[in-house]
């Protein structure tokens, strides 16, 4: 599941999954299906109008201005009339189709975004843990928005295949075997799609690839800035940049000449091509009969109605690819099925004690090696019971499986004696309340980071809770006080603040059970005291259940479990613990100052 | 057009490429011109039925031999120029990722990343289009147009090129009017675009927050009304962008109009044939493209300008460390001696003093710990001993010399530093931890681990010292990443090793282990340790106390602990837990 190297531009996607990719898009566009359509009746019209045009001249040229005589001033202004309204509702159709399906285009992107959002949403802490946050972003934002080039593909597409059909139709209404003669030009067409799309596809992911090895190292050296200076390493980077850089060049050039090739100057050469049967077959047939003035000119115009479709939909192939690679990877997280642990389907039980209790318990992220091993303690409603450890031993684990975040692979865990299965996961949710151990602060101000998006809650129970954990004491002194701006992360707010904060935001949502992962973060010794009253007020009259980094605040707790690998190795009171002098005693031990008091 | 001006450097620098480039675009617009004209003869032969095999073959080899020719000269010109908009590309790309790999921190302090990588990317993106898409548009702009109209008037004639020709001018100015409109529009749509990315970015870096509310559904609620904002602008982009084709067709349909009537009655009044008619049409069809161009030539110029004015301004920038070129070079060794009247951070409002009043000697071979509340100066000190900053008053001397004197190389090389946070590089364990010297061997490698009590951890990884670490490698906790900063500081052996609270993340036993290793092995070097823990920097050979800046206190543990101040305060705080266990212990106290 961890993802080596970010970049899927470093292995091609089979056609089968290309198809898959495209089929799926399409399907999940249907609720825009309306939108295109009439985008694509539109375009359709354009299409006519484009190939009557030139119609229109040539009958002019061939009616009216061949025999030089009979064409007075009504004929020609009545002709340039019709030609211009045309032209005008070519115009027309023109910004309508384009205006049409580029709303249609964003209506449906937008649609796989909020998907693709609240797919997220469904997804269990065993995803968010192994696949980092910048490339979800990247997923929910960028490769979302890539699909517009994939509907623009389409679009030109569609366009370029009405523009050509027009045309030919066009074609046969001037001369029935000159069309046929042009259809020698379709094999070409076809062969020059088919060689460009398989040269450019290949070089273009490999640029891809290259570009975003590229930008990896430049973020990478911005933000690792420190250390290379600080390590004297500044010359290697730039000596290491200039060949990424440059092989992005090559890329980049191979990339260039692959389009010089076979795409602008390609497609002029078959349209001369082209010209040269149009005026051989006209040629030709001039030395036997007589040739309508306007057939050339309706022939070369409806050629390059040809052509130049052909041109832009083949500049779009990258874009296309693009489109195509984002859709693959927003498709494969709609398809992850690491989805959150679910509540038994009946479940209707509501939490009104809190008593948690672990029967047994076994736990282990990857089925292989078990993390949790038969792990059964009990905390009674208003006990705290507190978990000791090193890193590694379980205790995070442990919380992980109490909140839900992970499944459990056997065992039991009740609360208030009821499978924890069968409680209700808002209920669950709302009595359960756990304070992380880095505190996340959300945009906004004091009081919506308190209240969250909770509607109900007036902004009278914001500041009881603030004040209720200590907070109110720095907030009041804030300029906008409770509407404060909480910048992204809480920058400006100190680590002991922003745990504050996410107290009274826990507090206020008046939770049966608490949970703290204690803070390991640097506080400053003021706000530190705070914090330790703020937890004691917390855990009056609720349970409790607390990861201690720091010994000194759990000697009052109920039950010390102190685990190693997963087991607990010993249990008691803080007493009955340093007693034992086992390693809670060791741990509480060097915990403290060593050295100069006692030395076994 | 002053944009071009100021590429002149590297147009000159790539001279070839551009004479080249710009003699084959030139080609390919001449033959262009070609074309057109033959076909209009052509149909006034086969109109007059003059024409014969040779004509024949004349007319369509003509024209066959200017296809193949223009191909050799698109392929020509496209290669060429735009292998010159590249090159721009990395040139610049170089010139300042090496700019950016001088700069001081206030500059990092000044520009987020994202802004740097902005300027890395959009910025050199715009400046390469005017190096390709502008040179085009240029060249085609004047020489189609001129030589467009130069063969109207002389294969067809010059009242109807002068009428025909008269709307198209409206093209640019209306393509010059739409053009600020959708770059708003475009703005608006970018800026709703970032606030999306940030409102997921946010979500889903505090996933587990709004889990553990159960706020997902209004989460999803939140994102939906920052959707429902997007589509409405990006349907403004979508109106004003659909605009642009049909204004050409209008303009150019007016342009159809005239020749239709005013060119039919040249026909029929004699003075034009049918086939300059014809030639007539295909000219005008050869002017949408440049008239279109020129309107967005001025689009393509101004972003590039504006782009370049961002890259060159930020390559401006110097770094307030200067290097002394004709300094010392060999290694700083010997006692500290660190003299230091005020230091006020750049860009401070406030101008509060960070550091007065600082006056420490260090030996040889000695530990200095430091401690101090939050925000007391103990960083600040170490950032000057960095050369982070120099704009203190006062000195710090190494071996008597100036740090200031001694080369950057020959200077940092001494200095080992561990932060609290380290940054670490998505490269292997061992290729993070001979990081400052990639001749290291493996032994160095796992010697320098083993010192930082981190061998153990890098055992139980899935491939060893060969485990990819970062964003895409193993996940290190806290305390993993400090210990293997500690090793990639400690392989160079450095004469002066600072940890900056380095052990914060480190348990108790971890930590006790690195420091006994520490005093072990650089018995002659000197070891500077900042702290909160007070246990870290007992058994220093000098510890001193920060508060606001300022030095309160210094000495040996035993002198600060009778001083009664806030070391001995502190230390009794967290000596609390020891007294108890003490206690309980029956032994010594």
């Amino acid at each position: 599941m961890v993802e080596k190297n970010s970049s899927v531009w470093a292995k091609s996607i089979p056609i089968k999954e290309q198809l898959r990719v495209i089929v799926t898009l399409i399907k999940m566009a249907k609720p825009f299906r309306k939108m295109f359509f009439t985008a694509l009746a539109i375009g359709g019209i354009f299409a006519l109008l484009q190939a009557a045009a030139p119609r229109i001249i040539t009958y002019y040229m061939n009616t009216y201005l061949h025999g030089n005589d009979h064409v007075t001033w009504t004929i020609m202004i009545s002709f340039a009339v019709i030609v211009a309204i045309i032209r005008l509702g070519q115009a027309v159709a023109d910004a309508f189709n384009a205006y049409y399906f580029t709303v249609a285009a964003e209506y449906a992107l937008e649609d796989i975004r909020v998907k693709v959002f609240r797919k997220l949403h469904t997804l269990g802490m065993r995803f968010f843990d192994q696949v980092p946050a910048g490339s979800l972003v990247t997923r929910v934002n960028n490769d979302t928005a890539s699909l517009a080039d994939f509907w623009r593909f389409f679009m030109q597409l569609t366009f370029a295949v009405m523009s050509m059909i027009g045309a030919y139709i066009g074609m046969l209404t001037v001369s029935v075997s000159a069309t046929l003669l042009m259809l020698v030009v379709v094999p070409f067409i076809i062969a020059s799609v088919i060689i460009y799309q398989r040269f450019s596809s290949s070089l273009f992911r490999h640029m891809r690839e290259r570009l975003s090895s590229l930008n990896a190292k430049i973020a990478e050296s911005i933000t690792g800035i420190d250390v290379i200076q600080e390590f004297y390493q500044e010359e290697r980077f730039k000596k290491e940049f200039d060949r990424v850089n440059g092989e992005y060049f090559n890329a980049r050039f191979k990339m260039v000449k692959a389009d010089a090739l076979l795409l602008e100057p390609m497609i002029d050469l078959l349209l001369g091509g082209a010209t040269v049967l149009v005026l051989w077959y006209f040629g030709v047939l001039s030395m036997s009969t007589a040739v309508a003035a306007g057939a050339i000119y309706a022939f070369t115009t409806y050629l390059s109605n040809i052509f130049g479709p052909l041109e832009s939909i083949m500049s779009l192939f990258s874009p296309f690819q693009e489109g195509l690679v984002s859709g693959y990877r927003v498709l494969d997280i709609l398809d992850n099925d690491t989805y959150a642990p679910a509540q038994n389907p009946d479940a209707d039980q509501v939490i009104s004690n809190g008593k948690v209790e672990f029967k047994h318990v076994n736990f282990s992220y990857d089925d292989e090696h078990p993390i949790l091993k038969d792990l059964s303690f009990v905390a009674n409603p208003g006990e705290t019971v507190a978990l000791v450890g090193h890193t590694g031993s379980g205790k995070s684990s442990t919380i992980n499986t109490l909140m839900r975040f992970y499944d459990f692979q056997s065992g039991e865990i009740l609360i208030d004696d009821h499978d924890i299965r069968d409680i209700k996961l808002d209920n669950l949710r709302k009595q359960m309340g756990l304070v992380l151990q880095e505190p996340f602060m959300f945009f906004g101000d004091v009081t919506s980071n308190i209240a969250m998006y909770d509607d109900t809650i007036t902004d009278e129970q914001v500041k009881h809770a603030a004040e209720f954990v200590g907070a109110s004491h720095f907030i009041n002194r804030l300029d906008d006080q409770y509407h404060a701006e909480i910048q992204e992360g809480g920058s400006g707010f100190s680590a002991g603040e922003k745990q504050l904060i996410s107290f009274a935001r826990t507090i206020i949502q008046d939770p049966k059970i608490l949970i703290l992962d204690e803070a390991t973060a640097n506080i400053d010794t003021e706000t530190e005291a705070t914090i330790q009253q703020s937890l004691k007020k917390m855990r009056q009259n609720r349970t409790t259940l607390i990861i201690a980094h720091r010994l000194s605040t759990i000697q009052d707790a109920n039950l010390i479990l102190v685990l190693d690998n997963g087991e607990v190795v010993e249990r008691g009171t803080h007493e009955e613990l340093l007693a034992q002098r086992g390693q809670y005693y060791d741990l509480y031990r060097l915990q403290g100052v060593d050295n100069n008091t006692s030395d076994n | 057009m002053s944009i071009f001006t100021q590429l002149m450097w590297f147009f000159r620098a790539n001279k070839r490429l551009y004479i080249y480039g710009l003699s084959f675009l030139f080609l390919t617009e001449i033959s262009q011109m070609v074309s057109p004209a033959l076909l209009g003869s052509f149909t006034d032969r086969v109109i007059a039925r003059e024409v014969t095999p040779e004509i024949l073959l004349l007319y369509a080899g003509g024209i066959l031999f200017f296809a193949i020719l223009m191909y050799g000269f698109r392929y020509a010109w496209i290669t060429n120029i735009f292998q010159g908009s590249a090159l721009l590309e990395k040139t610049l790309r170089q010139q300042l990722f090496d700019h950016y790999m001088q700069m001081d921190t206030t500059f990092y302090q000044r520009h987020r990343t994202g802004d740097l990588m902005a300027h890395a990317s959009n910025d050199l993106s715009a400046i390469q289009r005017v190096a390709s898409g502008g040179i085009l548009m240029l060249v085609d702009s004047l020489v189609i147009i001129v030589f467009t109209v130069i063969s109207m008037i002389f294969v067809v004639d010059w009242r109807l090129t002068l009428i025909g020709v008269l709307p198209l001018p409206l093209l640019v100015i209306g393509v010059r009017y739409l053009s600020p409109k959708i770059r708003e529009a475009f703005t608006a749509s970018q800026e709703a675009f970032s606030e999306l990315s940030n409102k997921s970015q946010e979500s889903i870096a505090g996933i587990k927050a709004i889990k553990t509310l159960g706020q997902e559904s209004q989460d999803v609620q939140a994102f939906e009304k920052e959707v429902t904002k997007t589509i409405k602008i990006n349907k403004r982009v979508a109106l004003i962008d659909s605009l642009f084709g049909p204004m050409a067709t209008v303009i150019m349909t007016i342009s159809y109009v005239i020749m239709m009537t005013y060119g039919g009655s040249l026909v029929v009044s004699n003075e034009i044939t049918i086939g300059q008619l014809v030639s007539f049409a295909t000219y005008l069809g050869l002017l949408v493209w440049p008239m279109f161009g020129l309107g967005q030539l001025f689009n393509v110029l101004e972003r590039g300008n504006a782009s370049y004015m961002r890259v060159q301004d930020i390559l401006m920038e110097k770094s307030a460390i200067v290097e002394d070129i004709a300094g010392i070079d060999t290694l700083a060794q010997g006692n500290i001696k660190i003299d230091i009247e005020s230091f006020v951070y750049p860009d401070d409002s406030d101008t509060k003093n960070a550091l007065k009043n600082v006056h420490i000697d260090i030996k040889s071979g000695e530990t200095l710990g430091i401690v101090g509340r939050v925000g007391s100066g103990k960083t600040t000190l170490l950032k000057l001993l960095l050369r982070q900053f120099d704009h203190y008053e006062g000195s710090i001397k190494i071996g008597n010399i100036d740090i200031k004197s001694y080369r950057f190389e020959s200077y940092l090389r001494t200095i080992g530093y561990v932060a609290q946070e380290n940054f670490l590089f998505s490269d292997t364990v061992a290729n993070n931890i001979r990081f400052a010297d990639v001749n290291k061997t493996q032994e160095n490698v796992e010697l320098a681990a083993k010192k930082a009590a981190f061998h153990e951890d890098v055992l139980k990884f899935p491939e060893r010292y060969e485990t990819e670490v970062g964003e895409h490698g193993v996940s290190l906790s806290g305390g993993q990443k400090q210990r293997l900063a500690i090793a990639r500081a400690l392989i160079i052996n450095p004469e002066i090793l600072i940890l900056d609270d380095a052990l914060s993340a480190v348990d108790a036993r971890t930590e006790k282990q690195i420091l006994s290793a520490l005093k072990a092995e650089r018995q002659e070097k000197t070891t500077i340790i900042a702290a909160h823990r007070m246990s870290s920097v007992m058994n220093a050979d000098k510890i001193i106390v920060f508060e606001q800046g300022e030095i309160i206190e210094s000495g040996t543990h035993a002198e600060l602990m009778l001083k009664q101040g806030w070391y001995a305060q502190m230390y009794k705080q967290q000596q609390l837990v020891t007294t108890l266990v003490s206690k309980l212990d029956g032994q010594g106290g």
